[in-house]
C-alpha cells in the first residue's frame, strides 16, 4: 500500500507537467490567460510534491528512495538479454534539485506575464515539457532512460531560446544544441560500451560492476562521460556557448538555464563520473580542480569585461561553476557537499539577478550600463532586491552562497592547497565585478532622462521572488538541515572513491570525515 | 532457368510445400500486379486496382509475418531463402512500396491518366526488392536488380512534361545499365574462377583466385552503386531531386534496403583486408553526405545527400560484420533495426515534400517553410519528429538505429571509426536542425500562402510514419523480440 503510493510521487511529479503540457496543448490558440493559469496551477502543485518529497526525505540513507520501476524493453547482450527499466529514484545527490526544479518552475511560469507575449501557447508547452525533461534526467536511476531524459531536455530549451530568445537567437539556440550534442553523442560511445561489457543499465548494479572493467576501459567511458557533463556544466573551455544562450535567451529561460539545466552537467559529474568510476575519477581530478580553479577565476575577468549586465551575470556563472567543480573533484567530504549545496545556491542567486535583469529589461529594453546609473533612487525596492541578490552571489556570510564557496574551500584546501588558494582569489574577483555592477545600475546620479519614469517592482514581481529570497536566507543561516539531507548519498560515493584511493594519500586527509559522517547517520535512525 | 544453371540434373522438380509457403509474398504480388493489369483493361473495373494495389501488398505483408514465425529455409532448389531476414526486409519492401503509394494519391496532375502504369510499375519493383533480399544465388539477385531497376528507370522520368524528372530519369538508367554490367561481369569472372554462381556454392570454393576476387569487387561497386556509398553516389543528389517525390520516397527507402540486404548477404565473399577501405569509404561517405547536405538550400535535395549519409552509417554496419562481431548476427539485426527505422522516418520526411509540392513546386525550398509551425503545426510536428529521427534523437527510432550501429562496430574494435561516424552525426543534425528551426522559429514570408493541408492520403500515410518512428523509438524491446 505504501510502496504503491510512493511509486506515484515521482511519477506524478515528473510527469504532472507533461499532462499539463498536454492539456494547454488542447486550449484554443487565443485562451492565453487560461494557459497561464493552466501552467501556474499544474506548477504549484509539483511544487507542492517536491517540497513534501524534500521533508519526507531521509537524508542519512544512502539507498534511493521513492522508487519507482516497471520493466521497458530488453536490449541484446553478450550473455542474453539486458533488461532495460523505467526506474525513477530520488537520492541524496538529486533530492536538492529536483526541489529546486519543483520550486523554480511556479516563479518562472509567473515571471513570463510581460516577456512572452507572443505565442503565449507554445511557450508554456515547452516550459512545462521542460520541467519533465529536467525531472527525468535527475531521477533517472537507469542509464538508458537518463540518456533519453537527457537528450530530450534539450529540445525545449531550444524551442524556447530560437522562438522568444533576443536578436542572435538563431545562432545562439543552432550553438548550444550543438555544442551539447556533440558532447552527449560521445557519451552515447560509453554508454554503448559499458552497457555491453557488464550487462546491465540499472545504476545501483552498475556502481559494483564498473570495478571489474579494466583501467583503460574505465577512464575511456569515464572520459566520454564526463566530457559531455564538462560541456553542460559549462567547464572552462567549453563554455563560449553559455554567454550567448544566456544573452539571448528570454528571461525565463534564463533563469531555468542557470537555476537547472546547467546543473545537469555538475550532477552527472558527481553521479555518473565520480559514481561509476571512482578510480578514473580519482586519477583525473587534479584536472578538474584545475580547470575548476581557472574557471573560477576566468569567469570573473570575463564579468569584469562586460558591458551587457545580463552577459555579466552569465559570465558570473562560469565563475561560481567553478567553484562546483572543484569541490567535487576535491573528493573530500566537505568538498563534495559544499559543491551539492552550491549547486543550488548558484540557482537561487542566479536566477533571482536574472529575474531582476529581466524586469528591468522589460521597462527599459536595453542591458547596457550605459543607459543606468541611480536606478536606486527610482526603484528603491528593486535596488533592495537586486543588492540582497548580487550579495548572495558574492557569498556574503549569512547567505547562502557563503556556506557554499566555504564548504568547497575547505574540502579542496585538503586536496589541494594550492587549487583552492587560486579559488579565494575569485572570490574577490567575484565581490569586485559584481559590485561593481551594482554601482554603475543602480547608485550614482540618474544620468539618462528615461530612468527617472521607472516604475517600481509590482505585487506579482515582488511575490515572485519572495520564495527565492526566503531560501537564499534560510540557507545561509541554518545550512545543516539542507546539507545532512545529502550526507548519506555523497559518504557512500566517498567511500567508494576512498575504496580505490592509494594508501599514502590517504594519510593526507581527515580520517575523521567518513566516520564522523557515519555515526550521524546512525544517530538519525 | 536458374534451378538449371544451379543442378547439373537438368529436369524440373515438382515444387514442394516449403516453396509455395515461402514464395507466397511474391506469388501475392505477381497477382497483384496481374489483377491490376486487367482492372485496367476491362471496362468498369478501374477502381479495382487501387483494391488490387492494396490486398496484394497487405497479403504479402500477412505471408511475411507467417514467414517469421516459421521460416521455410531455402527454397526453390536452392535459389531463394524464406528465412526471418528476408521476410523482414519483405515487409519493409511492401511498407515503402504502400507508402510511396499513398503519397501519390493526388501528387500527379498532368500524368493522371497514365497513374495505372505508376501503380504496376511500383509492385513490379516490390517484386524485384524481395528477388534481392531473398536471393541466394548471384543470378536471381540479377533478375530482382532489373525487375526492380527497370521500373523504376521508367518512374524516375514518370513527369515527362518536365525536363528533370525526365533527365533525372536517364542519369538513372545510364548509371544503373552500367552498374548492372559490372554486376554481370562480375558474376562471369567468378562462375569462370569457382564453377558455380550460388551463395552456399561459393561459400564451400571460396575465392582466392585474382579472378575472382576482380569479380567480387566488381560485383560489389554495382552494390556500392546501388546503396550509394561513395565513390559512388554522385548520381544521388540529382536523380532524387529530380524524380517526382513519391518516387523519391520508394527509392530513398526500398532500392536501398534491397541492395543493403544483399550486400549483408555476400559480405562473406569480401576477403577481410577490405575491412580497412570498407571503414574509409563509410567515413568519406559519410562525410561527403552530410557537408554536402549542410549547404543545400532545397529540401528535397538536402534529405538526397542526407541519405547518402545515412548509406554510409549502414556500411559500418557491413564493415563491422566482415570483420567479426562477437556477437554472431548482431551486424544483421543493427541493419535491420537501422534500415527499418530509416524507412519509415525518410519515407515521411520525402513524403511531407510531396504533401507540400502539391500546393505549390517552391515548397521544396527551405525558406518556404518558414512560418509552417505557426500555420500548419502538425505538419510541421511530424517533419520535425522525422528530422529529429534522421537525427537519431532518443524516442525516435532513429537513435536506436544508431545505437545497435555503434554497437556493432564498438565491438568489432573500430572505435576510430565509431568516433568519426558520431562526430559527423553532429554535423547531420546541423542541417535536420536548420530545417526545424526555419519551421518554427522564423516568420512566414509575407504573402506566401500556407500549404493546403488537405490530403487524406498523404495524412493518413504520415500518421503512419509518425506513429512506426515513435513506437520503435519507445518499445524497441517489442519489435526486436518479435520481429528481429
Amino acid at each position: 500500500m505504501d510502496g504503491r503510493r510512493s511509486e506515484l510521487v515521482l511519477t506524478a511529479i515528473t510527469f504532472l507537467p507533461l499532462v499539463a503540457a498536454i492539456l494547454i496543448a488542447f486550449t484554443p490558440k487565443k485562451a492565453e490567460a487560461l494557459q497561464r493559469g493552466l501552467a501556474l496551477l499544474m506548477s504549484l502543485i509539483v511544487a507542492g510534491l517536491g517540497i513534501a518529497l524534500y521533508i519526507g526525505f531521509d537524508g542519512a540513507s544512502a539507498a534511493a528512495q521513492q522508487v519507482v520501476d516497471v520493466a521497458w524493453f530488453n536490449l541484446p547482450g553478450k550473455n542474453g538479454d539486458i533488461p532495460v527499466h523505467f526506474k525513477f529514484g530520488v537520492d541524496g545527490i538529486s533530492i536538492l534539485l529536483v526541489t529546486l526544479t519543483t520550486v523554480l518552475m511556479p516563479v518562472v511560469v509567473l515571471s513570463t506575464k510581460v516577456h512572452i507575449d507572443k505565442r503565449v501557447k507554445e511557450f508554456m508547452i515547452w516550459l512545462l515539457l521542460m520541467e519533465t525533461g529536467i525531472l527525468g534526467v535527475f531521477l533517472s536511476l537507469d542509464l538508458i532512460l537518463f540518456y533519453f531524459f537527457w537528450e530530450l531536455s534539450l529540445i525545449p530549451l531550444y524551442f524556447i531560446l530560437g522562438i522568444w530568445g533576443g536578436e542572435r537567437r538563431l545562432y545562439a539556440a543552432m550553438k548550444f544544441f550543438l555544442y551539447t550534442v556533440a558532447g552527449s553523442l560521445l557519451m552515447m560511445l560509453g554508454v554503448i560500451w559499458l552497457v555491453w561489457q557488464t550487462g546491465s543499465t540499472d545504476l545501483v548494479a552498475l556502481m559494483d560492476m564498473t570495478s571489474g572493467l579494466t583501467a583503460s576501459e574505465q577512464t575511456w567511458i569515464f572520459a566520454s562521460f564526463a566530457l559531455s557533463f564538462a560541456i553542460k556544466v559549462p567547464v572552462l573551455p567549453f563554455h563560449t556557448w553559455l554567454a550567448d544562450a544566456h544573452t539571448e535567451a528570454p528571461t525565463s529561460g534564463s533563469v531555468l538555464l542557470a537555476g537547472v539545466l546547467l546543473k545537469m552537467g555538475t550532477y552527472g559529474l558527481i553521479r555518473f563520473g565520480i559514481g561509476l568510476f571512482p578510480a578514473a575519477a580519482l586519477a583525473a581530478s587534479p584536472v578538474f580542480m584545475a580547470l575548476g580553479a581557472i574557471g573560477i577565476v576566468y569567469g570573473a575577468f570575463l564579468a569584469w569585461a562586460q558591458t551587457d549586465i545580463k552577459r555579466l551575470v552569465a559570465c558570473s556563472s562560469v565563475s561560481h561553476l567553478g567553484f562546483v567543480v572543484m569541490g567535487m573533484f576535491a573528493l573530500t567530504a566537505e568538498g563534495m557537499r559544499g559543491s551539492v549545496l552550491q549547486m543550488i545556491n548558484h540557482g537561487l542567486s542566479t536566477g533571482l539577478l536574472f529575474l531582476l535583469i529581466g524586469m528591468i529589461y522589460e521597462r527599459r529594453h536595453t542591458r547596457d550600463f550605459e543607459q543606468y546609473g541611480g536606478i536606486a533612487s527610482v526603484m528603491p525596492v528593486f535596488a533592495l532586491f537586486f543588492v540582497f541578490s548580487m550579495l548572495s552571489s558574492v557569498g556574503l556570510p549569512s547567505l547562502n552562497g557563503f556556506v557554499g564557496e566555504y564548504l568547497i574551500l575547505l574540502g579542496t584546501f585538503n586536496a589541494s592547497p594550492l587549487w583552492a588558494m587560486v579559488g579565494v582569489t575569485g572570490i574577490i574577483f567575484g565581490a569586485v565585478y559584481l559590485l561593481m555592477c551594482t554601482r554603475r545600475l543602480l547608485f550614482g546620479p540618474v544620468t539618462v532622462a528615461a530612468n527617472n519614469k521607472l516604475e517600481d517592482l509590482n505585487g506579482r514581481e515582488i511575490s515572485l521572488m519572495l520564495p527565492l529570497v526566503v531560501l537564499c536566507l534560510w540557507i545561509g543561516v541554518a545550512p545543516t538541515p539542507f546539507i545532512n539531507k545529502t550526507a548519506g548519498s555523497i559518504d557512500a560515493i566517498l567511500e567508494r572513491v576512498d575504496a580505490v584511493r592509494p594508501t599514502q594519500s590517504a594519510g593526507l586527509l581527515p580520517a575523521s570525515t567518513p566516520t564522523q559522517t557515519s555515526s550521524e547517520g546512525a544517530e538519525v535512525r | 532457368m536458374m534451378a538449371l544453371l544451379n543442378n547439373s540434373a537438368m529436369e524440373f522438380q515438382a515444387l514442394t510445400s516449403a516453396d509455395w509457403n515461402g514464395g507466397a509474398p511474391m506469388l501475392c504480388v505477381t497477382a497483384g500486379i496481374i489483377l491490376a493489369l486487367l482492372a485496367e483493361v476491362l471496362p468498369g473495373f478501374k477502381p479495382a486496382r487501387h483494391v488490387a494495389f492494396l490486398a496484394s501488398l497487405c497479403a504479402a505483408v500477412l505471408f511475411e509475418m507467417r514467414i517469421l514465425g516459421a521460416p521455410q529455409g531455402t527454397i526453390f532448389q536452392g535459389t531463394f531463402s524464406a528465412d526471418r531476414a528476408s521476410a523482414l526486409w519483405g515487409i519493409l519492401f511492401c511498407f515503402s512500396g504502400l507508402l510511396a503509394w499513398l503519397y501519390s494519391r493526388r501528387y500527379y496532375k498532368e500524368e493522371k491518366p497514365f497513374l495505372a502504369e505508376h501503380d504496376i510499375l511500383m509492385l513490379c519493383s516490390v517484386l524485384g526488392m524481395m528477388l534481392m533480399a531473398g536471393a541466394e544465388d548471384l543470378l536471381t539477385f540479377f533478375v530482382g536488380l532489373e525487375l526492380l531497376s527497370v521500373p523504376l528507370y521508367s518512374l524516375a522520368c514518370f513527369r515527362r512534361v518536365r525536363m528533370e524528372s525526365v533527365e533525372a530519369g536517364l542519369r538513372y538508367f545510364l548509371l544503373g545499365a552500367f552498374a548492372a554490367g559490372l554486376f554481370l561481369f562480375g558474376t562471369a569472372l567468378m562462375y569462370v574462377a569457382t564453377g558455380t554462381i550460388s551463395l552456399a556454392g561459393l561459400r564451400e570454393t571460396g575465392l582466392d583466385s585474382s579472378l575472382s576476387l576482380l569479380g567480387v569487387a566488381l560485383m560489389a561497386s554495382a552494390l556500392f552503386f546501388k546503396v550509394s556509398v561513395f565513390p559512388f553516389q554522385f548520381w544521388v543528389p540529382d536523380v532524387y531531386q529530380g524524380s517526382p517525390t513519391p518516387v523519391t520516397v520508394f527509392m530513398a527507402t526500398g532500392t536501398k534496403a534491397a541492395a543493403f540486404a544483399f550486400l549483408m548477404k555476400v559480405v562473406f565473399l569480401l576477403p577481410a583486408s577490405a575491412a580497412g577501405i570498407l571503414s574509409i569509404m563509410a567515413i568519406a561517405t559519410m562525410a561527403i553526405g552530410n557537408l554536402g547536405a549542410l549547404i543545400q538550400e532545397d529540401l528535397k535535395r538536402m534529405l538526397g545527400y542526407s541519405s547518402v549519409a545515412h548509406a554510409g552509417t549502414l556500411l559500418l554496419v557491413v564493415t563491422s560484420s566482415l570483420i567479426g562481431d562477437p556477437q554472431a548476427g548482431a551486424p544483421l539485426q543493427a541493419a535491420l533495426y537501422y534500415m527499418a527505422a530509416y524507412v519509415f522516418t525518410a519515407a515521411g520526411a520525402f513524403g511531407m515534400i510531396a504533401m507540400l509540392e502539391g500546393s505549390g513546386e517552391h515548397f521544396t525550398k527551405l525558406e518556404s517553410l518558414r512560418g509552417l509551425g505557426t500555420r500548419r503545426p502538425l505538419l510541421a510536428g511530424a517533419l520535425s519528429i522525422f528530422m529529429l529521427s534522421l537525427g537519431g534523437f532518443p524516442a525516435t527510432g532513429g537513435f536506436f538505429g544508431k545505437y545497435f550501429v555503434f554497437t556493432s562496430t564498438l565491438r568489432a574494435d573500430m572505435t576510430v571509426v565509431s568516433v568519426l561516424g558520431v562526430l559527423l552525426s553532429v554535423v547531420a543534425l546541423g542541417y535536420y536542425l536548420r530545417v526545424i528551426m526555419t519551421m518554427w522559429m522564423r516568420p512566414p514570408v509575407e504573402g506566401q500562402a500556407a500549404p493546403s493541408a488537405y490530403r487524406p492520403a498523404a495524412n493518413f500515410a504520415t500518421g503512419l510514419c509518425v506513429f512506426f518512428v515513435l513506437a520503435l523509438g519507445f518499445a524497441p524491446g517489442w519489435f526486436l523480440e518479435r520481429f528481429f
